[in-house]
C-alpha cells in the first residue's frame, strides 16, 4: 500500500498551482461580485483553461486530452479551489464522461469550439455562464443541446451559475436503447462530486493558512490572538477537518480510476463531508478576523460564499449522507 | 498511489492467515468481556507471541519479530477481520515497552520485554497524580537516593490503567525540586508487587473499574530499575508519550464502538421508524460512517509515511480528536434506537453494549492527553500558532509550588498554571 500523490503528481499541482495564481486574483471575484450579473467573467476563463490543459486532463488523447487520470484531475482542482478559479473543472470532468465514445464532440470540447454546462433536473446549472451547450438526462437518456441562460444574482461569482430552459436536443448516448444511460450519468456525477470536492479542499485549505497567519500577527491585550485557545483551537479543529477532507478526496479520486464498486460510497462521503469541512474553514476564517473578516474589502467572503454555494452543487450534504446511509446498512446486510 | 499489497505484503499477509486459521479455535472470539483478568485472555495472547503475531515491529533482541509498521498494520487488520479478540495490554505494549527499549539497560530489556509481550506479565504507567494530569511535569511523587544508592519513593499516583493486576508500572518521580520542574524528574521500573506499594480501586461512570489509585509508601528501588538517567526523566517521558501517540492516533474507526456494528444495529432497525425518523436517523448515521471513513483513510496516510520512514509526528493526534467525536456520535445513535430501553440501561434485559459504551466514551476524550492539550500541541508544532504563556518556565518546581500554595509546600494542589 502506498496511499499519498507520487512526484508527478506533486508537480502536477505545482505547476497548476504557478498557473492559475498568474491567471487569475481575488480581485477578480470582487470585481465580478461588483459587476452587473450579465457582465460576470469567470477567471482564469474557459480558454485560458483549455489551452493550459488542465480542463481536458481526463480527456482521452486521441481527441487531444490529457490521458491522465481523475486522482491527476483532482490534484489540479484543489489548486483551482485555493485561487476560487473558474469556470469549474467538474464540468469537464463529467462532460468527458458523458460523451465518451463520441469522438467529435469530444475533439470540439478540448478544441473549445464546444462551451458546455451540465444541466441537473431543473435546479441551479454550474457554469451557465458562456455554455452554449447543454448536457442533460431526459427520458432515460443523456441528451446534448442548446438553450436559453438566466443568470439571477449569484451568491458566488465564481460559479457561473445560473437557469437554464433547455431547447431542442439530441440523444448522445451511443447507439441502440440508451439502457446504460442511466449508469453513465451516475458515474459523471460521482466523478463530478469527487472533483466539486478536491475544489472544496481547496478552499478551506487556504482558509485556515490565511487565518493562521492573521493569528499570529494580530495582537489583542498584548499577545499574538493565536496564543489564546479559543482562536487556536477554532483553527486546529478546521485544519483537522481539512486533512480528512483531503484523505476522502484522494481515496475517491483514487477509486473513480480503480475501483468503480468504491466510488458510489467514497464519493458520496466526499462531497457531504466537504459540505462541513469548507463551511467550517471559511466561518472559521471570518470568526479569526473579527470584524475586518465581515468586511466587503477582506477576500473571508469570497471562501465563505464558496462554501455556501458548494453545499448545495450535485446534490446537498444531507442528500450524500444519506446514500452513504443506505450504501453502508447494504453493505452491513449483505 | 494504491492499496494493493506489495509482494512482500501479500506473502506476510498469507503468513499471517494461515496462523489464524491453524489457530481459529484457541484464539477465541471478540465480545468476550475484559481480557486482563481472565487467564485465558493471557494464554491467548502468549499463543499469538509464539506464532510471531505480537511486537512485530520490535527488534529481535527486544523479543520482537523485526518488522515493519506495515507488517504489524496487516497483522492488526487480518486479527481485526477474523474477529480476535484485542491484546490484553495495550499499555504494556504500546506504551512501557516501547519507553524500555529506547531507555533501558540490557539486563532489563533481557528481563521484562519478551514476558511483556507473551502477557506473562501485565504493566502500567505511572504518570498522573491528583495535582498533575496535563501539566504532567508538576508532579509530586518523591524518589529520595539512599547512601548505598538504592531509591526510596513516596507519593500518590492516580487514574492508573490496571494497576490492580499489574506486575510492573513504568514510574515518574521527583529526584530534584530546585531545578526548573521538568529537569528534575527521573523515571524507574517499579515491581508492583513491592513492599509500600498499594492499590486502590477507582470505580468509573461506566461503573467499571479499570484504572485506579497508587500509594508509594518508602518504597524501595534498586539503582538497576532506574530508566535513563537521573534528572533525565522528562526525555523518558516523551518518549513514552509519543508512542502513546502513535497508539492512539492511528486506528481511529474503532475507537469505542465499531462502525460495522453500528451499521449492522442501524439497519436492523430502521425499517420500523416512521418515515421522518428514518430519514434525521440516516443522515445522522451517514454523517458518522462518512467521517470514519475519512478518519481510516487519514491512518492510511501516516501508515505510508511511516513505511517510507517519516517519524509521526504530532498531527497523528489528528485522529484521536476526529475519532473520539465520531465514536460518541455512533454510540448516541445507537443508544437511541434501542427506545425504551435506552433509559433503562441495566435491566435492557441482555444487550447493554451501547449503553456501556456509551458511558466509556468520556473518558477517551481525557485518557492519553486531554483533547484540548491535544489541540496545543497541534496548534502549536503543526500550525505554528504563538505557545501558551508559562508562568513556571524557568523557575525551580519548589517556588512554583511556594507560589501556588501561598508558600505551604505540604499544602498539595500542584502548581498548576
Ligand atoms: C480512562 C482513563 C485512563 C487513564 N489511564 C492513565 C494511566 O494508565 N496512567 C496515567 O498516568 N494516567 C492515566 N490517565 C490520566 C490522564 O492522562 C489524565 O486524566 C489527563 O492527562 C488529564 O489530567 P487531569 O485528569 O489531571 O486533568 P487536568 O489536567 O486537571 O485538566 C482538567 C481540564 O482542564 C483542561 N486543561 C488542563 N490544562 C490545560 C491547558 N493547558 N489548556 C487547555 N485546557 C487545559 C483539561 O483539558 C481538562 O478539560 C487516564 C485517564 C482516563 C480518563
Amino acid at each position: 500500500m502506498n496511499f499519498d500523490l507520487d512526484d508527478q503528481q506533486r508537480d502536477l499541482a505545482s505547476a497548476a498551482g504557478d498557473f492559475l495564481a498568474s491567471s487569475t486574483s481575488l480581485a477578480d471575484v470582487r470585481a465580478a461580485l461588483d459587476a452587473a450579473a450579465t457582465d460576470i467573467a469567470v477567471r482564469p476563463g474557459r480558454d485560458q483553461l483549455l489551452s493550459s490543459g488542465f480542463a481536458t486532463i481526463t480527456l482521452p488523447e486521441e481527441v487531444d486530452g490529457g490521458g491522465g487520470t481523475v486522482l491527476d484531475l483532482a490534484v489540479v482542482a484543489e489548486q483551482a479551489g485555493r485561487v476560487l478559479a473558474g469556470p469549474s473543472l467538474i464540468t469537464y470532468a463529467r462532460a468527458a464522461v458523458l460523451l465518451a465514445g463520441d469522438t467529435d464532440r469530444l475533439r470540439a470540447l478540448a478544441a473549445g469550439e464546444m462551451k458546455v454546462a451540465v444541466v441537473d433536473g431543473d435546479g441551479p446549472v454550474l457554469d451557465a455562464l458562456g455554455a452554449e451547450q447543454f448536457l442533460a438526462l431526459r427520458d432515460g437518456r443523456i441528451v446534448i443541446g442548446g438553450g436559453t441562460v438566466d443568470l439571477p444574482d449569484p451568491i458566488d461569482p465564481t460559479r457561473g451559475l445560473g437557469r437554464v430552459t433547455l431547447g431542442d436536443v439530441e440523444v448522445v448516448d451511443g447507439s441502440g436503447d440508451g439502457a446504460d444511460a442511466q449508469a453513465r450519468w451516475d458515474r459523471a456525477l460521482q466523478i463530478g462530486r469527487v472533483i466539486l470536492a478536491a475544489e472544496s479542499l481547496g478552499a478551506a485549505a487556504r482558509s485556515v493558512e490565511i487565518g493562521v497567519a492573521y493569528a499570529k500577527e494580530r495582537q489583542a491585550f498584548g499577545r499574538a490572538i493565536g496564543s489564546y485557545q479559543a482562536v487556536k483551537h477554532a483553527l486546529v479543529d478546521a485544519y483537522v477537518a481539512v486533512e480528512e477532507l483531503r484523505s476522502l478526496v484522494w481515496w475517491s479520486a483514487w477509486a473513480a480510476d480503480n475501483a468503480p464498486d468504491e466510488l458510489p460510497m467514497a464519493s458520496a462521503s466526499a462531497k457531504g463531508v466537504a459540505a462541513m469541512a469548507s463551511q467550517l474553514a471559511a466561518e472559521t476564517l471570518i470568526q479569526v478576523h473579527g470584524g475586518i473578516g465581515f468586511t466587503w474589502e477582506h477576500d473571508a467572503h469570497l471562501y465563505w460564499r464558496r462554501a455556501k454555494v458548494d453545499r448545495f452543487l450535485l446534490g446537498d450534504d444531507v442528500a450524500a449522507f444519506d446514500e452513504v446511509a443506505r450504501l453502508a446498512m447494504a453493505g452491513a446486510a449483505s | 498511489m494504491d492499496f494493493d499489497d506489495t509482494p512482500e505484503e501479500a506473502s506476510w499477509r498469507s503468513t499471517v492467515r494461515s496462523i489464524i486459521a491453524d489457530n481459529r479455535e484457541a484464539l477465541g472470539r471478540r465480545g468476550a468481556g475484559r481480557g486482563y483478568d481472565d487467564p485465558a485472555a493471557r494464554d491467548r495472547q502468549a499463543l499469538l507471541y509464539d506464532n510471531g503475531l505480537v511486537g512485530v515491529t520490535w527488534s529481535k533482541e527486544a523479543g520482537g519479530q523485526g518488522g515493519t509498521p506495515m507488517q504489524q498494520a496487516i497483522v492488526d487488520q487480518e486479527l481485526s477481520r477474523a474477529e480476535v479478540p484485542g491484546l490484553v495490554n495495550l499499555i504494556g505494549i504500546g506504551m512501557c515497552g516501547p519507553t524500555v527499549i529506547a531507555h533501558g539497560s540490557e539486563s532489563q530489556k533481557e528481563r521484562y520485554l519478551k514476558r511483556l509481550l507473551r502477557a506473562d506479565d501485565l504493566w502500567c504507567q505511572l504518570f498522573s497524580e491528583p495535582g498533575s494530569g496535563s501539566d504532567l511535569a508538576a508532579l509530586r511523587t518523591k524518589a529520595v537516593r539512599t547512601d548505598d544508592g538504592t531509591w526510596r519513593i513516596s507519593g500518590q499516583k492516580v487514574w492508573t490503567t490496571l494497576a490492580h493486576v499489574s506486575d510492573y508500572g513504568i514510574l515518574l518521580t521527583r529526584t530534584d525540586p530546585d531545578v526548573a520542574k521538568h529537569r528534575g524528574l527521573t523515571m524507574f521500573v517499579v515491581d508492583m508487587k513491592a513492599p509500600g506499594v498499594s492499590v486502590r480501586s477507582l470505580r468509573q461512570m461506566s461503573g467499571g473499574s479499570d484504572f485506579n489509585e497508587v500509594f508509594f509508601d518508602d518504597v524501595e528501588i534498586s539503582d538497576d530499575e532506574r530508566l535513563g538517567d537521573v534528572g533525565n526523566g522528562w526525555g523518558v517521558a516523551l518518549t513514552t508519550l509519543m508512542a502513546e501517540r502513535m497508539s492512539l492516533g492511528g486506528g481511529g474507526t474503532d475507537i469505542g464502538v465499531g462502525v460495522g456494528a453500528v451499521a449492522d444495529h442501524v439497519a436492523a432497525r430502521i425499517a420500523d421508524l416512521p418515515d421522518d425518523r428514518a430519514a434525521v436517523t440516516r443522515q445522522q448515521f451517514g454523517r458518522a460512517y462518512a467521517e470514519s471513513l475519512a478518519i481510516r483513510y487519514t491512518g492510511y496516510r501516516q501508515l505510508s509515511a511511516i513505511s517510507r520512514g517519516e517519524m509521526p509526528g504530532p498531527e497523528a493526534s489528528a485522529g484521536k480528536l476526529a475519532g473520539t467525536r465520531v465514536a460518541r456520535d455512533l454510540a448516541d445513535l445507537s443508544v437511541r434506537l434501542l427506545d425504551d430501553d435506552a433509559v433503562f440501561a441495566r435491566d435492557s434485559g441482555g444487550d447493554s453494549t451501547w449503553q456501556d459504551s456509551q458511558a466509556s466514551l468520556p473518558g477517551l476524550a481525557i485518557a492519553g492527553g486531554t483533547n484540548e492539550v491535544l489541540r496545543n500541541v497541534i496548534g502549536e508544532r503543526v500550525l505554528g500558532l504563538p505557545a501558551e504563556p508559562r508562568a513556571d518556565k524557568n523557575v525551580p518546581f519548589r517556588e512554583t509550588i511556594a507560589v501556588a500554595t501561598g508558600g505551604s509546600e505540604s499544602a498539595a494542589k500542584g502548581a498548576t498554571v
